[in-house]
Formats: structure tokens, sequence, C-alpha cells
């Protein structure tokens, strides 16, 4: 199985963009990108979820991927004519205004250290930092959720501490297991399958947070506020 | 002048159409070599008993007729075109060929095995509904 | 009811997949080859989206445990019904007992078997299909093994197969105006530019201009492309966004990927092109070697393409339910 796409593995953050617009690619005939100018930041990415809501309710929409800061649209057919959704989708990010999706919150059990925790040491090197200092840092802080995807209910969190960002692997773990507890450039989240993965592990966590027979399989949402509790350390 | 064939399926079928045509209901021809008879039944469907005067254990040509009105192809328009020479031997299962109708493909198989000994529809014309499309010859 | 008697790996339930889960990081996985799908399953009776049988690995065989209309569609190899040789894209009857075999086809990648009343896996988030990556739908949420015992629909109100069979132009020679083929035997691809796409040099030319070989490390994630690298002129750093099939991205190594449909739901690396939909079937079909080229689109080409190939399954739909009612009725 290959994983070029690996939201994990690839996903890295443009410091800045000062490109005062947004811009809008596509992807084949239907699929629209909008990718929002400036900060990878919690401001832009609450604009990304008001333009989420704004453009579901278009009756030409097939579905939506919010990503980071940015937003794929997906038509239910080829449009006659790119440029006026090209543009629709530029007046809705204009006119999107800032909103704080209420989510809710998730108190994630983790086991820090132990067996899981191949990175720790790493991390450890290239913060400066000791492993007892990286994992308070870790938990002390309070996450968000800013998307979903990647892997089945999968979210990028937002809100690392500086010190304790790591970028991914340029080598993939091939096999990372699942619930392993990652940090992934200047986001975390919990690794939802078993398999290749570049982010690094400094825990796990039990929690199931996919049931996909469930009515509302994921148990994240963008808007979400997730803290890790220190349930073990073992360092 | 020459003497029809009573036995030729060509000729059976401009018979039963001509008849078919002419609202005719029946033909009965005697002659030395054997006996034909072609009554018409309704609805463009002909019951032919064809008696020939010759020797049992001969071959016997049958019939493989359309089973609805639509495009006549021989070979698979999917598949390779094999060109189907003839005359070839055939087993009972065996799709002779296919009406069409838009993109659906009915397969006309031969009913029985035999000799495909002629093919007495033009490739990609439009047939009508029991027009004679091969010649089988039975070994009886 | 139908057992599996043999079948080699990766075999799998798939119907037209689970799009609309993206969003929470789920694939949409469903069939390579949609088309042949909606095609087996209207020659059945079926509702177009019905789940099949995707067979990507031969032989495989399979027993009929109930009486039922089968077809086997979006290949060009002759499936075997107890040893007798049988058209593809032509539906059947088959009787309790009977053997249905597919052996390796001549020339195309995936083979369809759509059944009358269609596969009867449990729905999960709208489709049957297997998610392989998550585990679930499907069969259990993996591929197909021997003794697997796979529950059949029931056949209500379904028209009757005539005996000899009921079979299409297929779509690739009924529709070979919109689906042209290369002088050279190479796949022709249509595609857009994508994101990125100015940032390849002169335009993506290299892209364009050059025959890929579909490589060995492929599957129904997405298909890589060997060949003369492209690499971008500089590199840029992309935030985690929604990626669909046939988004074809350039890792570093400058070898292309084509995402097919167990596509990830997010992606990084800089998009040359997208794939227009109505040739990703096409794709679906190409085997591990097969040469193919891109050919710049157009949204007006697009929707012509979709177009005609909607008027296509329309027509088939139509014409099989007439023909199906008119030889009952003569019956």
């Amino acid at each position: 199985m290959i994983a070029p796409s690996n939201g994990h593995a690839l996903q890295r953050e443009i410091l800045s963009s000062t490109k005062a617009r947004a811009r809008v690619s596509s992807i084949g005939s239907r699929s629209f990108l909008l990718e929002a100018p400036g900060d990878f930041d919690l401001a832009a990415q609450r604009r990304i979820w008001a333009l989420s809501q704004t453009v579901k309710g278009w009756p030409d929409i097939a579905e939506i991927i919010p990503g980071m800061t940015n937003l794929l649209a997906i038509l239910k057919e080829t449009p006659e004519d790119p440029d006026v959704v090209v543009d629709r989708l530029l007046e809705a990010w204009d006119s999107a205004l800032s909103i704080d999706l209420k989510g809710k919150t998730i108190e994630i059990p983790v086991h820090y250290g132990g067996q899981h925790a191949t990175d720790l040491p790493a991390l450890c090197d290239l913060s400066g930092l000791s492993d007892r200092d990286v994992v308070r840092i870790h938990h002390e802080a309070t996450y968000r959720v800013f998307a979903l995807g990647s892997a089945p209910g999968f979210g990028y969190l937002h809100g690392l501490d500086p010190r304790i960002y790591m970028p991914r692997k340029t080598v993939p773990s091939l096999r990372m297991e699942k619930g392993c507890v990652t940090i992934g450039g200047m986001q975390t989240g919990v690794a939802m399958l078993t398999g290749p993965n570049g982010w690094n592990s400094i825990g796990f966590a039990e929690m199931q947070m996919f049931d996909p027979t469930s009515a509302s399989p994921a148990m994240m949402a963008p808007g979400d506020t997730v803290r890790f509790l220190p349930a073990r350390i073992e360092l | 002048m020459s003497a029809i064939d009573f036995s030729d399926p060509a000729t059976i079928a401009f018979l039963t159409d001509a008849l078919t045509a002419a609202s005719v209901a029946g033909l009965e021809i005697s002659a030395p070599s054997g006996q034909l008879r072609i009554v018409i039944s309704g609805a463009g469907e002909a019951k032919i008993g064809s008696n020939r005067s010759v020797q049992p254990g001969s071959v016997s040509p049958v019939l493989v007729r359309a089973p609805l009105a639509g495009y006549f192809c021989v070979a698979h328009l999917s598949g390779s075109a094999e060109a189907s020479s003839l005359p070839r031997a055939i087993c009972a299962t065996e799709v002779l060929g296919f009406i069409r109708v838009g993109p659906v493909l009915l397969p006309v198989s031969a009913g029985r095995s035999g000799t495909v000994t002629r093919l007495l529809a033009e490739v990609d014309a439009m047939v009508g509904y029991g027009a004679p499309l091969f010649e089988i010859e039975v070994q009886s | 009811m139908i057992e599996i008697v043999e079948t080699g790996p990766f075999n799998t339930v798939q119907d037209l997949g689970r799009p609309g889960y993206r969003d929470i990081g789920v694939s949409a996985s469903g069939a390579m080859d949609p088309l042949a799908v909606k095609i087996g399953n209207i020659l059945v009776g079926n509702a177009e989206g019905a789940a099949t049988l995707e067979i990507q690995t031969f032989p495989f065989r399979l027993i009929f445990k109930r009486r039922s209309a089968f077809v086997v569609s979006g290949t060009d190899g002759n499936p075997l019904l107890d040893g007798i040789e049988l058209l593809p894209w032509c539906a059947y009857n088959a009787e309790v007992g009977q053997v249905l075999e597919l052996k390796q086809p001549p020339k195309l990648a995936r083979a369809y078997v759509a059944i009358g009343g269609g596969v009867d896996v449990p729905c999960i988030m709208g489709s049957r299909s297997t998610s392989l990556r998550g585990n679930f739908g499907g069969n259990a949420g993996r591929p197909l093994e021997k003794g697997d015992r796979i529950a059949v629909g029931e056949e209500a109100g379904i028209l009757p197969i005539p005996a000899s069979g009921l079979g299409v132009v297929e779509p690739a020679v009924a529709l070979l105006e919109f689906f042209p083929r290369s002088a050279d035997g190479s796949l022709l691809i249509r595609a857009l530019p994508a994101g990125e796409h100015k940032l390849f040099v002169g335009d993506g030319e290299a892209f364009w201009s050059q025959t890929w070989r579909i490589s060995s490390r492929s599957d129904r994630t997405g298909y890589r492309l060997s060949g003369d690298p492209v690499v971008p002129m500089e590199i840029v750093e992309m935030r985690s966004h929604g990626v669909v099939p046939g988004v074809i991205q350039v890792p570093p190594g400058g070898e292309p990927i084509v995402q097919m449909s167990d596509a990830n739901t997010a992606g990084g690396y800089p998009k040359i092109v997208g794939v227009i939909e109505c040739d990703l079937w096409r794709l679906g079909q190409a085997r591990i070697g097969t040469r193919l080229q891109f050919v710049r689109s157009s949204y007006a080409e697009a929707r012509a393409i979709e177009q005609a190939v909607a008027s296509y399954i329309e027509d088939v739909r139509r014409t099989s339910g007439q023909i199906k009612r008119a030889l009952k009725a003569m019956a």
C-alpha cells in the first residue's frame, strides 16, 4: 500500500503567505480548492469554518472537505464555466466572518513514555528539554481540532507549544500503532490507523475515537477542544 | 428454366415473407423432389414443414431466426472479430450472432449442434422478428 | 448466497463508494471501474449502485448457492460457467451449484461480478464498499477469502434474463469517439492543470509530452508513474488539504502519483494536474506496465463526455428493460 498523500507525513506549514486574496485552484473538473492567505492560525481556521458552513448549503455542492486553512468544495457536476465557481468561492471567503464553533471538550487519557514513545528521546535531543518537561508541556496545553482528515476520525490538533515542535520524519515509520500520540511539525494528534506514519510518537492513548457503525462515526469534530490527561508517565 | 429448390431456406423465407405480406394463410407445393407446406399462423409467425423425399440419415437444414427485431451482428462487438468462415461446426449453446437494439445485444444461439452452412441475413442490417439468420445442417 | 471457492489477494466487495465522509477522514473507496458496476447492475436488473465483487487477482471461482442472474462486466476475459465459456458484459442465469470461474483477462485489470439482488453485506456509512485501510465495510472489512459465504439480496420484481443471455456493446466500443485510442497503443488520459501546475518548468511540458508507465508500486490507493522525473522549480510547503481520486501529485522524487479509489482524504504534495472523472474508469482498468499519455482537457470536453456516458447508461437501462419485457411477453 502506498501512502503518498498521507496528510500525516506530508502536511507542512507555510510559515507565512502574505497574499491578500485567497487562492482557488481545481482538481479535475468538479473539485475546487480555496486556500486562505496569511498565517496558519486559529483566526484563519475560524473563517474556514464559517466558509464551510456557507458553502455546504449551496445546492450544487456534493461534498466539502475542510483542511488546514483551506477548503475543498466538490460540486455535483462539472460546471459550464469554472470562473463562476471560483468567483463565488472568493466572494464567500471575502464575506466569511470568523466564527467560533462551540465544540465539545474531549479528554484523552495518555500513557506517556513507554514502548510506544519511540520518538521521545529524539524530541528531547531536538528541544533540549528533559523527557519529563516534554510530557508536561504536551499535556498542559489545550488544543483545538482544526479539521479531520488523512485517516478515519483523525483530528489535526492546533495549539502545540512551540518548544516541542518537531518536523515530520523524512522516512516514515513503517508500522506505527493505532493510538500513538504524535507530533508532526506544529501539530499533534492521535494515530487512528496502524501503518506507515511520519509523525513522532511520545505516548499512547487507548480511547476509541472512530466507530464506523455509529451514527456519528468520528468522536472529534472541527472546533472541539482536546486535552490530554497523563494517565501514566513511564520514563 | 432451372428448378426451384423448395428446401432452400432462402426460398422458404422468401415465400413466407411474400405470403405474410399478401395475407395469404398458407401454401403447399408438391414436386418430385418432395413436398413443402407453409402455414402462416398470424403475427408473422410461419409454421413450415418441409418433406424431402430422401433417405433417412442424411442432413436436414434448420433455420435460426431472429428472436427480436433489431440489427443483426455476427461477432460480438466487444470481442475479437473472429471471421466466421462457413461452413463451421457449432454446438447447441454457441452464440452465432446478436440482435442489437441500441447498445443492448441479444445473443442468438444455435439451439442445436451441427454445421452452420449459410448466413441468411445481411450483417449490420435491420432484421424483423422471425427473420432467418443462419442455416444449420443437423446430422440426423 | 454465493461461496468463494478460489481467490487471489485483494479481491473485495465494492459498490460506487461512500463519498460524503471525507470531511471526517474516511476515503470514498468504491469500484475502480464504476461504469462496469453500473452497467453490470443494470443488466441483471439491480439499482446501478448495488454491491458487486471486484476481482483484480485471478483465477477466481465462486459457486452459486441459489439460482441467480449474474454478469461479469468490465473485463475483456471470457468467464466460464461450469467450464462453458461465456461472454463478458453479458448477463446470464446460473443454477444452484454452478461454478463461475474468472481467469486472468487478456489486457484489462479488473472484472466485476454483479448478481441479481446485489451482494448483501451490511451497509456502513451509506455504502457496502470495503474500506481496506479502515478495515470496515464490504465483507467484514477485508478482502474475499476462500470459503467466504456471502449473502445476495432478493431478486424481487426483477425481470428474467433471456435464456441465451443479454449483453451490451461495452462502453469502450459504444463510446469510442469519446474515449479515443492513441496510434501507438498508449492510453490517452485527459486532465486539467491543478493548483501547482505553474510551478513546473515550461508549464509542465515534461509532464504532458512524455509517455508514462504505471509502476509496480500501484494499487487501489494510487498509481505511481515511471518516467523522466518532473520537479517543481521551487519547493513549496503545502498545508494539508482535501484531495479526490484523479489528483496527480508530485512528491520530491519527481515520480507522479495518481490517487485512485482508496485515495487518502488529505494531501500536501504539489498537484500538477487532475484527471477528469469520466476517464478514471479507464485508469482503473489499466494494469501495471500500461503506457499512458496525458492530454490537456477542458471543462466543455469533460461535460460532453459526462453527458455521453450518462446517455449511454440511460440507453442501456431503458433498452434492456424493454427487451426483457418483450421477451417475457412472448415466452
